[in-house]
């Protein structure tokens, strides 16, 4: 074995025999910074099963217009040239829905078919449904309005709606969301360093005697700090495990109340756990947390004993 | 090995530790430090182990100018020597064998190495049976023994001995000197600083301090 390896194998067994001598103390520590952990991973738990269906809805305005119960078919085709016109310069795609088609794809996607049979006659207007690429400023908003206001001035036409703004509020909430993450992981990141710095004060102070020895017969500045950083990224490691393992167990009563309520809207929305990769890098983050902690306080303690 | 050459040593304006002091220890000697409480023994010990640094003048220790090493290069320094200090200094908290086999593993040497080095160190100092022992259960003179074992288990050039008999009676001073007098014998430097004249009997070479002034024995 390397000299190398050799010191970081003992500076390890050093930071394992710290644990093994106050496990409380440690345990503590570990639910101390878990806690402080817990809460954004939670949250990116969260994100992470909201995203993928998110994504998946279509961020571009879709608008629809309906036709007065007694437009004809003549009368609502006529407007399309009409529909070009005000889409001049819009890269817009524009299908007309005949009311049979109408009512055929509402009974298949609801499946309230037997239910649609009984009225009899077919209730739904001719419609066109206009797909609109490119609109995501605030300014294209203004356009949408616009747009929409003067569609809802043609002939026999009875409602314009725009199907897009509902995704673009949870598209926005979503972001809001990121951000509000962020700024609390940030700041349960520095509660985490926190708390590590002063639990390696502490194991300084304790171990004030031994520093001393070992620098006197020969130790070097590395020898003593490495065992300290050790305990600061194994503290920030097993309090990540805690904090996923609490939050991956929360995942199950809280799926039961979710899909409760998902089967309202017909869905099997579910929270899934995160990736094996996300976990192992949340694990990294968490350690990687506990040695900076660890490197301050070592940083700064002991230059005041030098 | 060991030069001084006019150190001097302030800590303040008014505390002066040492003063003017030029001395030369060669190698393999056996000299004693000698001077009352307060002499300026241990800073001229702690400038040869480069816990302090010089006020002025040149301490130069394997060839080495103390006052001009720099921080990285102090703990190879003092791996080439054997410390011992007046309250030994064990760790508490781990037994004898463990005491002994920490210079041996902050140089990097394999576990299982310095468990037989520090076995056989044990062994010189006729501890080897008390291995597992930990330091608060032995006497102040076999504690003191251990700080032998722990200094010359690196196999060290120079030993530094800071008041080893200070605080033991004198069978246990005796043993003690008996060790520190064994390692001379196979060419290690040693230099013991006590000031207890009774230790002095029979010294080829002392050196003598007073106010942290040389008043004898210097080369």
């Amino acid at each position: 074995m390397s000299p190398w390896l050799r010191q970081h194998r003992f500076a390890f067994a050093a930071a394992m025999s710290t644990v093994r001598k106050a496990p409380g103390s440690f345990l503590f520590n570990v639910l101390v910074v878990a806690l402080a952990l817990a809460l954004p991973f939670a949250g990116i738990t969260l994100l992470d099963n909201v995203r993928p269906m998110s994504e998946q809805l279509s961020v571009d305005p879709e608008v629809s217009l309906f036709f007065q119960p007694g437009a004809t078919r003549e009368q609502a085709q006529s407007v399309e040239p009409q529909l070009r016109q005000i889409l001049q310069g819009s890269h817009a795609r524009i299908v007309f829905v005949p009311r049979e088609q109408a009512l055929d794809d509402l009974k298949e996607r609801s499946g309230l078919s037997a239910a649609l049979d009984t009225l009899g006659e077919n209730p739904l207007p001719d419609s066109y449904v206009m797909k609109l690429d490119g609109f995501s400023s605030a300014a294209d908003a203004a356009r949408i309005d616009s747009i929409v206001e003067r569609m809802g001035a043609l002939p026999m036409v009875d409602t314009v709606q725009v199907d897009s703004s509902w995704v673009k509020r949870l598209a926005a909430l979503l972001g809001i969301l990121r951000l509000a993450l962020l700024l609390l992981a940030l700041t349960l990141g520095v509660v985490v360093i926190a708390v590590v710095f002063n639990t390696i004060r502490l194991q300084v102070l304790t171990q004030r005697e031994e520093i001393a020895v070992s620098k006197l017969l020969g130790a070097t500045d590395n020898f003593i700090h490495r065992p300290f950083y050790y305990t600061g990224a194994l503290l920030g490691l097993c309090a990540g495990a805690v904090a996923l393992g609490a939050v991956t167990l929360a995942l199950h009563p809280l799926n039961g109340a979710i899909a409760e309520f998902a089967r309202l809207y017909a869905s099997e929305f579910q929270l899934a756990p995160l990736a094996p990769l996300e976990v192992a890098g949340l694990l990294a983050l968490s350690a990687g947390l506990g040695l900076m902690g660890a490197l301050l306080s070592v940083q700064r303690h002991l230059a005041r004993m030098r | 090995m060991i030069e001084f050459h006019s150190v001097s040593k302030q800590y303040s304006a008014d505390a002066t530790a040492l003063s003017d002091v030029s001395l030369n220890i060669e190698k393999g000697e056996l000299v004693y430090l000698a001077g009352p409480s307060g002499a300026g023994k241990s800073t001229l010990m702690k400038m040869i182990a480069a816990i302090e640094r010089p006020s002025s003048g040149r301490v130069i220790v394997f060839g080495q100018d103390i006052g001009k090493l720099k921080k990285p290069g102090i703990p190879f320094l003092r791996r080439k020597l054997g410390l011992i200090f007046q309250h030994q200094r064990l760790l508490n908290d781990r037994n004898i064998l463990a005491n002994t086999m920490l210079p041996l593993l902050v140089a990097g040497a394999p576990k299982g190495g310095a468990e037989q080095r520090a076995r056989a160190a044990l062994d010189k100092v006729g501890l080897l049976e008390r291995a597992k022992a930990h330091p608060l259960e032995l006497s102040g003179g076999e504690q003191q023994r251990v700080a032998i074992a722990r200094a010359i288990v690196n196999r060290p050039q120079i030993i530094l001995a800071d008041e080893p008999t200070a605080n033991l009676d004198r069978v246990a001073a005796d043993k003690v000197l008996d060790a520190l007098r064994a390692f001379h014998s196979v060419g290690v430097t040693c230099l013991i600083s006590t000031h207890d004249e009774q230790v002095l009997d029979g010294a080829a070479r002392v050196i003598r301090l007073e106010h942290g002034q040389l008043v004898g024995g210097a080369l």
